[in-house]
């Protein structure tokens, strides 16, 4: 894939350079704030494009708010967010516009390589990689909604793993399960939130992450 | 001694002159704003008087300190208030008013006797001193003997000049002296007196106070970017590397080889290093804070609680940070209290600042009977205080359970 990295610390961004590279993927341009950012997604047209939440000049939340007005002109631009920590609201200010392509990772994530070079796939392909630590907010906050409650210990393994944006193959494979009981879980689960059965991963996703979201 | 004594002749001149004049001043301006005091005029008026006076004050403790060699301050506390009323107020309740008055009359007196006497001594001093010049044009028909042979003889003037020389320490000691008694009572008067010392000392260890707050604050917030900056990257670098070690004995086909569980579990270890350091890094100063300020850090607190907290806040401006991260860590354990053992289901967090002071109330309609010594109220309490602020529980069994906290932010 072609990439635009927005990094602000020379070691992280030199790191991703060379994970990416080594991996087969070619970074157009690695940029340390916000404005050059917005330049370079316009100017070169990534296949992805990699946002540190805080760049300078502020050194606030720079980098997400860039990123939202990169969409706001782009609305299918694929974005990842990294962060070195995780606030619920700025997943749901990124999911906003409901397009996709769109992820939001803690740092750490990426030194699991593989589920890392998964979720810039996915999130590349217009769909949705969301870190499991916004996911476990998302449940901390619906502790008492009735529904959410009537799930069973496994089918909240599966919608955690559906929240994060992965597809029912890789949900077999997380959880060591068959296709099918793959599929029956995630058909109870649509049916106990009272959420319209889906076959398209992202809608699902979406339908999913504004339910734990309302 | 004849410069110190130069100058005490100076002062005591001076007061021979500014001591009726003010001491007139005080009586006709008391005796004016005595009776306007019955009509609405009473209050400008004696605020005006009030200002005169204090400008005749400032001169009186300019010429002591200039006797006494010492810089001798204002007593007087910060004058707030819009109109005459309760600045009028302000000014009676104010000791340092009276102790100018005080001086208004007391100088005129005490000007007058050390003036006099100071001003006496000096002439006379200075006449036998220069006899010998001056006395030849006066004529002086009817002395006593021994004077006449002292006045009117070379001799006996010349004998005049040697005594006055010969006495000139002393009555330069008498002068300057003089002239330090009057400038001693002036100072006694008109400097601040322990009250006013007591107000100053408190209000300079209040600032001195709030700046180690907000230092304290700013160094938590340098702190937290500085652990996102270093600590932080360079773990996530690491980690890095260290995955991509992983990748390459993959590819060389020693995925079984033992070192590879090694780099598993050191990269294992990282991310558990990172989890740590991210919760030190909320609990020191939220990131949201920095990112977006209280109100924005509030409502996502707010949209992260299980149950329904609704934000009730205006545009506050710019806030010190020590009062921003005060008033989330107070929001943030009320909520959790209100969850945890009200079993509320609904907070409002009202927020609203008026007149340099940030109101932050959160009311639940949980069962109350909060322990307000509890410990994590407590603890947030001394730290609400330690910025000048107030907080109080209340917490009724039955509920509803408010707390309410009051921050002092000069805009």
């Amino acid at each position: 894939m072609r990439i635009v990295i927005a990094e602000d610390l020379l070691l992280l961004r030199d790191g991703l350079v060379r994970m990416l590279t080594d991996t087969g993927h070619t970074v157009v341009a690695a940029v340390d704030n916000a404005p050059d950012l917005e330049r370079a997604v316009l100017e070169h047209r990534p296949d992805l494009s990699i946002v540190d939440v805080r760049l300078p000049p502020g050194f606030r939340d720079e980098g997400l708010r860039a990123a939202l007005s990169v969409r706001e002109r782009d609305p299918k631009a694929p974005i990842l967010i990294l962060s070195q920590y995780v606030e619920r609201t700025y997943a749901t200010e990124l999911l906003a516009d409901g397009n996709g392509a769109i992820g939001y990772l803690l740092k750490d994530r990426v030194t699991a390589l593989d589920e890392f070079l998964d979720a810039l796939e996915r999130v590349a392909a217009g769909g949705t990689a969301m870190d499991p630590e916004v996911i476990r907010q998302l449940f901390a906050r619906n502790t008492r909604d009735q529904r959410v409650a009537a799930l069973t210990a496994r089918e909240r393994e599966v919608l955690a793993l559906v929240a994060q944006g992965l597809s029912n193959s890789a949900i077999c494979a997380e959880l060591v399960l068959a296709p099918p009981s793959v599929e029956k879980h995630i058909s109870n689960i649509l049916t106990k939130l009272d959420l319209p059965p889906a076959d398209n991963t992202h809608r699902r996703v979406r339908a999913v992450l504004a339910y734990l979201n309302q | 001694m004849f410069p110190r004594a130069a100058r005490g002749l100076a002062h005591l001149l001076a007061g021979l002159v500014i001591g009726p004049a003010s001491f007139v001043w005080a009586v006709v301006t008391t005796l004016a704003t005595g009776l306007l005091s019955f009509t609405y005029l009473g209050p400008p008026v004696f605020l005006v008087v009030t200002w005169v006076s204090r400008r005749i004050a400032r001169v009186e403790r300019w010429r002591a300190g200039w006797v006494l060699r010492r810089p001798i301050g204002d007593p007087y506390g910060p004058l707030t208030g819009r109109n005459p009323w309760t600045r009028g107020r302000a000014v009676i309740r104010e000791p340092g008013t009276w102790r100018d008055l005080a001086w208004l009359l007391a100088g005129f007196p005490v000007g007058l006797v050390t003036g006099v006497a100071g001003v006496v001594a000096g002439l006379v001093w200075l006449g036998t001193v220069l006899a010998p010049l001056w006395l030849w044009a006066v004529p002086n028909p009817r002395l006593y003997p021994v004077a006449d042979w002292l006045f009117n003889t070379v001799g006996g003037r010349f004998t005049l000049a040697a005594a006055g020389l010969a006495a000139a320490w002393p009555v330069w000691w008498l002068v300057a002296a003089l002239s330090r008694v009057q400038a001693s009572v002036a100072a006694r008067l008109l400097e601040a007196g322990p009250r006013a010392r007591l107000r100053q000392q408190v209000s300079a260890l209040r600032a001195t106070r709030l700046r180690v707050v907000d230092a304290q604050a700013a160094e938590l917030q340098r702190i937290e970017r500085d652990l996102h900056d270093g600590a932080q990257a360079r773990i996530v670098a690491a980690g890095m590397t260290l995955a991509l070690a992983d990748r390459k004995l993959r590819a060389s086909g020693s995925a079984e080889d033992p070192v590879r569980a090694d780099v598993v579990s050191a990269r294992r270890q990282l991310d558990e290093a990172l989890a740590e350091l991210r919760r030190l890094v909320r609990g020191i100063y939220p990131p949201i804070l920095t990112d977006r300020g209280l109100v924005a850090a509030l409502t996502a607190l707010a949209g992260d609680a299980p149950s329904s907290v609704v934000v009730d806040a205006p545009e506050l401006g710019d806030l010190p940070a020590a009062v921003e991260s005060a008033a989330y860590f107070v929001v943030a354990e009320a909520l959790a209290n209100a969850v945890k053992h009200a079993g509320a289901d609904e907070c409002v967090i009202t927020l609203r600042r008026t007149d340099g002071v940030l109101t932050l109330a959160v009311r639940d309609d949980g069962r109350g009977g909060a322990d307000p010594s509890g410990s994590g109220l407590d603890g947030l309490r001394r730290r609400v205080e330690a910025l000048d602020g107030t907080m109080e529980v209340t917490s009724p069994p039955g509920g509803p359970t408010t707390v309410l906290a009051e921050f002092p932010c000069a805009s």
